[in-house]
């Protein structure tokens, strides 16, 4: 609940007008709706009561039926200013939140980085983003209108009416209202919070039943797969059963408040009447607007069902919005010997050692190959290296001063690490290479596809414009290798970070390459996590982990 | 009159080859039935308060216990009775959703090769959170069509029976209602589609950046990337309002139609009442009871119109899921031989023999005969079959042509589970299912893994894990290196103690300990006289198994 009021906070803060505006509207829509129906109610029953009593010639018809006129279109209008101007804040919102998620993100620690790779990850995200659109327009903007509108109408109906119609339909309402509004959402957050929970698991148990579908057939699991992910279909089932009847339920309560408080006002409004302390006009003046009250409480329907989604995916997605920029007062050193002192690292996300009382010293201009079984440690130190795992024991440091005290983006620009897995955007060659250099011109591109003998291949499609698709489609594994190699080039690094960096080329473009690399970069200090011959050859010294 | 803002009058919405909302029907139509009556409901209900206002007026006697209670019955009739129908779609959705959501678990269970659709994720986001999306179609969109169709002509006609002129009223600003609908909800109908294509279009960019993140943040991107996507989404949303502007403007003339017409009957119910106005009635002068009769009812005549407009999203959501679901129906592939359920092993020895197969794409395999206890490697460029070889023997694959003997007898549907049992699987990009790596290792089937994890060198890696074997590794084997996975993928292949074993490139991408490690272990497994085959590219492999055969080129 916290959470969802913070990302409602975050909303108003970033749109204030747009919503001020929206809400201004939403409630024009509502006062005009019950004034127009309650104006109606007494203007013919007014109508009638003078024609009854032969005062017909007399009765001033024009300025009622003038303003029943007024009250028609202008609802008409309002209602289409609010209808532009709430999507408009709720393509903001989602654009903000999105903007925001993706701000966070960046800046977030690297394995919650790494877990987003998946694609599962990611479509949870965005469900969750889509989820909140409604945050200001279905939830908070419906309740705050329906409440300013009910209270508008009590005032209005206890001068025009008297005070017991007016406490019968404005306490009827607001109490009936909220015990409704409260005793669903309260049911509808813990059921929404299973039917998430069965519905990841359907979704994670139907994707290992098709991407494991030959280890499950040779197992004999397959059957058995199929079932679990029905059962879990199942498990979501019976609460979207019980879902559907709270909201069932919260239907028919708001429909029989709003039976409950029109008959009861009828009832007033006869009673007062025949005690002659009411006019016939004003009685029907109340009980249309206790009619036309109703439509205040339509949209809190489907805000309270919506409500369980809505907290989850708030806690969800507000750890990751970006937070206001710290202002950091990092160092930014001169000077880029690596120099690492008996350094322990652990594994990821465990307190199990991988590496310990490690030393090694790269100066410019060196190159150094680290090797070992895989499980050693090689992509690990990298990432330390990098300021990306955290440093259990012992120091590394660039320059003079450990990588933890250096500026992000000094850092970043000091030091490149070519990950051992890398995805490339949809975009042009030149756009994915601009990603490291926006300022770059096009020698620049060509000089560095050169270097890791992309050059032809490209020359011989579109050149720079040449299209990559989603993922890197449309490259083979080493052209998208290099190309990811030609862009770490761009940002001449003095520190040189690789991380099997010929996957996926044969042995004398792998030479060529790492040729190319040291030939753009003379002065780098490089560290290689070798797999190959290739590349512990290209270096000058090879250090061995165990 | 339906329909006004669709160009097509059909109950399903447009792009389903198979009927995908057939399970719901019947029970729709009962719904359909139980919600009109409620909605007919209010006529009554509007009669209650004209007699009572109406007596109030020309002295006739009201009681207020009578009225009151009168119309809150009558409220609570209509409740129950919407609660009912609402209780019958909600049934009919859950049974259209979850019976196309069986069969797309239920097809994708039996395939023998990935779906062209598209990949798991897509998939999964078929059946689970699309398939959810037909709900609001069948639970809001068709019951207010079944109400458009029958509610506002059962109040013309009461209306009709006070007066005349009111109907007329009605009747000229209903139809006009669909036809300018139609005019302007041409431009809606687009802008609806462009509306949820930019949202997919801004989620896919964000769904991209994401992949991206370390690529981005290792580059040192990170704000001119946010910025370049803040700019791209804000220039989406402008462009989207520009069409929602006009597309906001249909459902606006149905607003004002209906809020002229409500209008209009008030005024000319208050001057016939007083008087002014002698035309439009029956004979008589209006009773006071039939002018507020008329005017309770005249916005009631509107409402199912507006009920379906507001639903005409989900309309438009439920068509884009059904072309989904279309294309995911398209796209065939050849069907799993058995079931892939559990099966005693078959008994017979460990034999086998291609002879003449072609594979679905084309391709002709060689004949191969293979003996118990036999090592094979099965060499040959990429893309000439190796891999699909594998599988036709491992029976998930069935030849479009030729002959497959396993232990002495023919593979077919009706043995393939049998015969798939005594097999060990080592396939070349493993999948670790979201669950414990015991679970990983023995797929529920009981027995310890230590003997495999350590024939597959590996014992020490999983006691590092900080749960052991209780650890849960994610999709692709994250937090293991490329090397562990691939050992815990013979580890799993291993544990059953198979006597034939199929291994698909399991050498590819290793450093030379790891790539000796991992064969020590295949060779372990031959030691102990199980039949091994391995399609490899690795000539050091190549030349520790008994016999290679090539596949593709001049074979």
């Amino acid at each position: 609940m916290t959470a969802l009021w913070r990302i409602f906070r975050l909303i108003l803060r970033t749109q204030p007008a747009a919503l001020l505006r929206g809400g201004a509207l939403s409630l024009a829509v509502l006062v005009m709706g019950v004034a127009l129906l309650g104006l109606s109610g007494w203007f013919i029953t007014a109508a009638a009561a003078a024609g009854l009593a032969g005062m017909g010639a007399v009765f001033d018809v024009f300025r009622p039926s003038a303003m029943v006129r007024f009250l028609a279109l202008g609802r008409a209008a309002a209602r289409y200013g609010e209808r532009v101007l709430t999507h408009d804040a709720t393509l903001r919102t989602l654009e903000m939140l999105r903007v925001r998620l993706l701000g966070g993100l960046v800046a977030a620690p690297y394995q919650r980085m790494v877990r987003l790779r998946g694609a599962q990850a990611v479509n949870r995200l965005t469900a969750d983003i889509d989820a909140l659109d409604g945050v200001a327009l279905r939830l908070i903007l419906p309740l705050a209108a329906g409440l300013l509108a009910l209270l508008l109408s009590f005032a209005a109906i206890w001068v025009l009416v008297g005070l017991p119609v007016a406490l019968w339909i404005g306490a009827g309402y607001l109490l009936g209202a909220a015990l409704i509004f409260w005793r669903s959402a309260r049911k509808t957050v813990g059921l929404s919070r299973r039917a998430e929970a069965a519905s990841q698991a359907f979704r994670s148990r139907l994707i290992d039943l098709i991407r494991a579908r030959r280890e499950l057939a040779v197992q004999g699991q397959l059957v058995a797969q199929v079932d679990a992910v029905l059962a879990a279909d199942d498990r979501r089932l019976v609460s979207q059963r019980e879902q559907d009847r709270a909201e069932r339920l919260t239907g028919a309560a708001f429909h029989m408040l709003t039976t409950l408080v029109a008959g009861g006002t009828l009832w007033l409004g006869v009673v007062s009447v025949q005690a002659e302390r009411l006019e016939p006009a004003f009685a029907a003046l109340g009980v249309f607007a206790a009619l036309a009250l109703a439509e205040t409480l339509a949209p809190l329907r489907r805000a309270a069902s919506d409500l369980g989604r809505m907290v989850e995916a708030a806690r969800r997605v507000s750890r990751d919005l970006a937070a206001a920029p710290s202002a950091g007062q990092a160092l930014v050193p001169e000077g880029a010997a690596l120099q690492i002192q008996d350094l322990s690292l652990h594994r990821p996300l465990s307190q199990a050692s991988i590496l310990a009382a490690f030393d090694l010293h790269v100066t410019p201009g060196e190159t150094v190959a680290l090797t070992g079984p895989s499980g050693s440690g090689k992509s690990t130190l990298l990432l330390a290296v990098a300021g990306l795992h955290p440093v259990a024991a012992g120091r590394i440091s660039l320059g003079g001063v450990s990588v933890a005290d250096w500026d992000e983006n000094a850092l970043r620009h000091a030091l490149a690490l070519l990950p051992q897995r890398s995805v490339l955007m949809a975009g042009s060659v030149a756009q994915a290479l601009r990603l490291a250099a926006p300022d770059s011109d096009e020698a620049t591109l060509w000089q560095m596809l050169e270097a890791v003998r992309l050059a032809d291949m490209l020359r011989a499609r579109d050149g720079l414009d040449t299209m990559i698709g989603p993922r890197g489609e449309g490259l083979s594994g080493g052209e998208a290798r290099r190309l990811v190699l030609a862009r770490i080039l761009l940002r001449r690094p003095k520190v040189l970070l690789l991380d099997e960096p010929t996957e996926g080329l044969d042995d004398a473009t792998a030479r060529q390459v790492l040729a190319g690399l040291r030939r753009i970069l003379p002065e780098a200090a490089i560290l290689i996590a070798a797999h190959r011959h290739v590349e512990t050859e290209f270096a000058d010294r090879v250090v061995r982990l165990t | 009159m339906a329909d006004h803002d669709l160009s097509r009058s059909a109950d399903a919405p447009a792009g389903s080859s198979c009927d995908w909302l057939a399970p719901g029907r019947g029970q729709q139509a009962r719904a359909a039935g139980l919600a009109v009556l409620a909605n007919l409901i209010w006529p009554l209900q509007a009669a209650v308060i004209a007699h009572a206002l109406g007596g109030l007026l020309t002295g006739a006697a009201v009681s207020p216990v009578q009225v009151g209670i009168g119309f809150i019955l009558l409220g609570a009739l209509r409740a129950i009775l919407a609660a009912k129908a609402d209780a019958m779609v909600d049934a009919a959705a859950i049974r259209v959703v979850s019976g196309a959501r069986a069969h797309i678990v239920a097809v994708e269970g039996s395939r023998a090769a990935d779906s062209p659709f598209g990949g798991a994720g897509s998939i999964a986001a078929l059946a689970g959170e699309k398939l959810n999306l037909l709900a609001p179609f069948l639970t809001r969109y068709a019951p207010a069509r079944a109400r458009v169709m029958v509610v506002p002509l059962v109040i013309l006609a009461l209306v009709l029976w006070q007066s005349w002129a009111v109907a007329l009223i009605l009747m000229v600003s209903g139809p006009l209602i669909p036809v300018f609908m139609a005019l302007v909800g041409l431009a809606a109908k687009d802008a609806s589609h462009r509306q949820m294509a930019e949202i997919g279009t801004m989620n896919d960019l964000l769904v991209e950046r994401l992949s991206a993140l370390v690529d981005i943040r290792l580059l040192g991107a990170g704000d001119a990337v946010v910025a370049g996507f803040a700019r791209q989404a804000a220039d989406l949303r402008q462009r989207t309002m520009a069409v929602l502007r006009v597309a906001f403007l249909s459902s606006t003339v149905l607003e004002l139609f209906a809020a002229i017409g409500v209008a209009m009957v008030a005024v000319y119910v208050g001057f016939s009442l007083l008087g002014a106005l002698e035309f439009g009635t029956w004979g008589d002068a209006m009773t006071p009871q039939a002018g507020i009769f008329l005017l309770l009812l005249a916005p009631e005549f509107y409402q199912p119109l507006r009920d379906l407009s507001a639903a005409w999203h989900d309309k438009a959501t439920a068509d884009a899921v059904l072309t989904d679901l279309a294309a995911w129906e398209a796209a065939r592939t050849p069907a799993l031989p058995g079931r892939g359920g559990a099966a005693s092993p078959l008994p017979g020895p460990a034999s086998l023999s291609l002879r003449g197969c072609v594979l679905p794409g084309g391709l002709r395999l060689p004949d191969i005969e293979v003996n118990p206890g036999e090592t094979i490697a099965l060499v040959g460029a990429s893309g000439a079959g190796k891999t699909s070889a594998l599988r036709v023997i491992a029976g998930l694959l069935a030849p479009v042509s030729g002959a497959v003997m396993v232990a002495g007898q023919p593979l077919a549907s009706r043995n393939a589970d049998a015969w798939r049992a005594r097999i060990g699987w080592m396939s070349q990009s493993p999948h670790f299912l979201n669950a414990s790596l015991r679970h990983n290792l023995t797929f529920g089937q009981g027995g310890s893994p230590d003997r495999a994890l350590a024939q597959a060198a590996v014992s020490d890696v999983v006691a590092a894990l900080p749960q052991g074997l209780a650890m849960r590794i994610g999709e692709a084997g994250g937090g293991l290196s490329g090397g562990e996975a691939r050992r815990l993928t013979l580890a799993r292949a291993i544990h059953r103690m198979p006597d034939l074993i199929l291994a698909d490139e399991p050498t590819a991408d290793l450093d030379a300990v790891t790539a000796r490690a991992v064969v020590d272990g295949l060779m372990a497994q031959a030691a102990r006289g199980a039949t091994l085959i391995v399609a490899t590219h690795d000539s050091d492999l190549a030349a520790r198994m008994g016999r290679i055969i090539r596949i593709g080129g001049d074979a």
